[in-house]
């Protein structure tokens, strides 16, 4: 073929392939995902696969949350994720003689439930120069209906102390004794709470709900109606000794949602999100690239047992069956799971082998009649090697077939890849949707309802899928009208 | 060629696919196994190096230790079939699969340890499942895509393949995923889990199987709506239609008369890998699902390392492929005359 030859054919090609709206919208979906993978970096978190695994990195975000859009959708809406820091206009530091005050203003507008999921607070820097005279931390909540709750009392405080309310069951305990003491009076000790009732429930919730005509406190436990109005978190820092330093500068106050970010949060309060774009990159690039490697090969094998011929090609073909009988994915996930670490490019070797016969088949079966052709014989006649013949004769008429193949074998090898990766068989080294959909079957996702966790990994799935059938099936009616059916 | 003469050559052949995957199969699980006894045979070494081997050591001195723990070795060893070498262990496994000798298992599944039988508890189960949606999924399929093909281009035509276009874009188990989040979360119509309590009624059972029916009929009968029309529109083309039509032979006649007929061989091939596919489950699906058929008990043998289940599974996977080969070749030859001249046999 001369170079003027393929620009025509191309140009051809291109005028064709703008009439086929499928195709233009697999195009465009095409060029979007490519973006969206590309810039994940900079869209979301750098460097995700490192952190993604690392369920320290998560602490400071809820679990469990829906997208903070969901409560468009519901009238009873939930707090969303806010992080305060010294300069909020929200945040008052008070130093009186020894004892430094820190306030923080939070609001909960009517119609919003539950309050936030829990209070984190950490990022103190104390220098201690002498063992006598620690620092101590006490934390208070302020209600809007004039409740002082006592959260932690007299706490030494150090460099790496985090209060974290609503994980810690001693805070959980002192809100389970406020509040039996506003329902029925009843002064108890920690000795007496029922641990049970706190390390199950959520403990949040009652410190942020309205107690009046209450009769005891699992009824607010179980039910807790909503107190609106401005909450203040009161942190005293009583500092007996001033050789002791604290200092307040990178001091944060996370008031955990109810709902984060885009697509909210797993188990560990990892950002769907972030774990949705990065695992578009795995998709994309597995699914093009098993695709190409396995029609190159397929084509390629095809082609030359059908031009060999005779007991070279029964003897190919013989081999191609006994791909084709070995269960695949049994054997895949057999073989994955006792490989040890898995990295990318192991599976897609093990996609790639078992997956190149169905296309050898077909090829085979188009390079028969194409080898009974007299310019077969021509070649041949003037000399023209095997090798030659193969490549330079056979294998470009089946081109525009083997680009349609390549389109539309792209949906099975992301599907086989996520169905690796849901097996828990994938590259722990990577993001991927089938290591999200995964850890949502692990921690039974569907049964607790958590959709914003089970239904985008699916759907990005589909949408890549879709992108190369959409183009696949454009290319097939353009480039094979007469091969269409075989 | 004749078809018989045709018949039996692709019976041969499959036989001797059959023997070399057994073959294969065997070295790759008995190299598996071998590798997770060594395991085990150094874990029992050294647990008996901190209790009998120190006591020995003590009393009796070094000399005695190291006779005492060769010794053990040997008999470890043996116990592991570690002494026996793997080509050996390969042949022997081979030849005993192939006789559908399977063994038993380590851990009783099902209450049983006979390989066999424990195949034979789980089979029925896939079948009442995947059979069953196979089949609807099937039915359902050729009538849209019938339908499709004798209005192209309609609305109805567009919509089923955008409609297929989509689903084949779906991994099942995460539609079964969705499913189970909005049917038996949200709306709670079907039982969360699918797996058999010893007291359930058939009223029961069927509840269970409902919605894994549904989640493999919803994915898959769009495709073989499409595929089924993609067919038909290029046989509705062909002139012996149009030589219908021109007779004035009813145009219901002409579609499942003639064209359906004509169109038979691949949807027949179709037909036959599907409803033989169906017969192993689907491992991911199972799972999703948690029902207890051959695709989880797959999941289950690897769990546990079930090395003798794991090829018995595999073998039986093997042999119901390969028998759709030779089946689809043999309605082949029967519903396309062509098949049985010499030249297009080799194709």
């Amino acid at each position: 073929m001369r170079w003027v030859d393929i620009k025509e054919g191309f140009k051809e090609f291109l005028d064709e392939f703008k009439r086929e709206k499928t195709g233009i919208a697999g195009v465009v979906l095409l060029v979007i995902l490519v973006l969206v993978a590309l810039t994940a970096p900079q869209t979301t978190i750098p460097d995700l696969p490192t952190k993604w695994r690392n369920s320290q990195y998560w602490e400071e975000n809820p679990k469990n949350v829906p997208p903070t859009w969901y409560n468009m959708f519901t009238s009873q809406k939930l707090m969303p994720h806010l992080v305060y820091t010294l300069n909020d206009p929200d945040v008052n530091v008070v130093t009186q003689d020894k004892d430094t005050i820190i306030t923080v203003n939070y609001n909960v507008p009517e119609n919003y439930y539950y309050g936030p999921q829990g209070i984190i607070i950490n990022g103190f820097n104390v220098t201690l120069n002498s063992p006598i005279g620690v620092p101590t931390i006490s934390v208070y909540l302020i209600r809007p209906d004039g409740d002082k709750v006592l959260l932690v009392k007299d706490k030494e405080l150090s460099s790496d102390v985090t209060i974290a309310v609503g994980r810690d069951s001693e805070i959980s305990k002192m809100i389970y004794m406020w509040l039996v003491y506003k329902t029925t009076g009843q002064n108890i000790t920690p000795l007496d709470v029922p641990l049970q009732t706190i390390l199950i429930n959520d403990m949040i919730a009652p410190l942020f709900a309205d107690l009046t005509g209450a009769t005891g406190p699992d009824e607010v436990i179980e039910n807790p109606k909503p107190l609106w109005g401005t909450y203040k978190l009161e942190i005293v820092i009583h500092q007996p000794r001033p050789v002791n330093e604290v200092n307040y500068d990178n001091i944060k106050i996370t008031f955990l949602g109810r709902t984060y970010g885009t697509m909210g949060t797993d188990y560990l309060g990892r950002d769907l999100w972030a774990g949705l774009i990065w695992g578009s990159r795995v998709s994309i690039t597995i699914g093009i690239l098993v695709s190409i490697l396995q029609t190159i090969i397929g084509l390629i094998y095809g082609v030359t047992s059908a031009y060999l011929g005779g007991n070279a090609d029964e003897f190919m073909m013989r081999i191609n069956e006994i791909f084709a009988s070995i269960p695949s994915l049994p054997i895949l996930i057999l073989i994955g799971a006792t490989a040890g670490h898995i990295t990318l490019w192991f599976i897609v070797a093990l996609l790639v082998i078992f997956g190149w016969m169905g296309i050898a088949r077909i090829s085979r079966s188009m390079a028969l009649q194409i080898k009974e052709q007299t310019y077969i014989e021509a070649a041949k006649a003037l000399g023209a090697g095997n090798g030659r013949i193969i490549f330079k004769h056979i294998l470009p008429q089946l081109l525009p077939y083997a680009f349609a193949v390549i389109a539309l074998s792209v949906p099975g090898a992301v599907i086989a890849e996520a169905s690796l990766s849901f097996l828990g068989i994938g590259d722990p080294t990577a993001v991927t949707w089938g290591q999200i959909l995964n850890a949502a079957q692990n921690q039974a996702a569907t049964t607790k309802g958590y959709w914003w966790w089970v239904i985008p990994p699916g759907l990005g799935i589909a949408v890549v899928g879709l992108t190369f059938v959409l183009i696949g099936t454009a290319l097939d009616k353009i480039l094979n009208p007469r091969l269409r059916r075989l | 060629m004749g078809y018989l003469k045709y018949l039996a050559f692709r019976i041969v052949n499959a036989i001797i696919v059959l023997l070399i995957v057994t073959f294969i199969i065997s070295a790759l699980f008995v190299k598996v196994a071998e590798e997770s006894n060594k395991a085990a045979m150094f874990e029992e070494l050294m647990n008996w190096d901190k209790t009998e081997g120190k006591i020995i050591k003590q009393t009796a001195g070094i000399e005695e230790y190291e006779k005492v723990k060769a010794t053990k070795i040997e008999e470890l060893r043996r116990k592991y079939e570690l002494d026996v070498p793997y080509w050996e262990k390969v042949i022997n496994k081979a030849i005993r699969t192939l006789e559908l000798d399977f063994g038993t298992t380590k851990m009783p599944i099902f209450g049983t340890n006979n390989v066999s039988k424990i195949i034979r508890v789980a089979l029925p189960r896939s079948v009442v499942l995947f059979t069953t949606a196979t089949i609807i999924t099937i039915i359902l399929g050729l009538f849209l895509g019938v339908r499709a093909a004798r209005h192209a281009g309609s609305v109805f035509d567009r919509a089923l393949s955008v409609f297929a276009l989509l689903t084949y874009s779906l991994p099942m188990w995460w539609t079964g995923m969705m499913f189970i989040l909005i049917f038996a979360y949200k709306f709670g119509l079907f039982p969360m889990s699918s797996m058999f309590e010893p007291n359930d009624t058939l009223i029961d059972r069927i509840h269970k199987l409902a919605l894994p029916v549904l989640t493999y009929v919803f994915v898959a009968f769009g495709g073989w709506a499409w595929t089924t029309r993609n067919i038909m529109i290029g046989t509705l083309q062909e002139d012996f239609i149009m030589a219908a039509r021109a007779k004035g032979v009813p145009e219901h006649k002409i579609i499942y008369g003639h064209a359906l007929r004509a169109a038979a061989p691949p949807i027949v091939t179709m037909v036959i890998f599907a409803l033989l596919g169906s017969l192993g489950g689907a491992i991911i699906s199972e799972l999703v699902f948690n029902y207890p058929g051959m695709g989880r008990l797959y999941w289950v043998a690897l769990q546990q390392n079930e090395t003798n289940l794991l090829i018995g599974l595999t073998y039986f996977f093997t042999v119901l492929y390969l028998s759709g080969v030779v089946l689809a070749d043999m309605v082949y030859g029967f519903l396309d005359p062509r098949v049985k001249v010499g030249a297009s046999a080799k194709m």
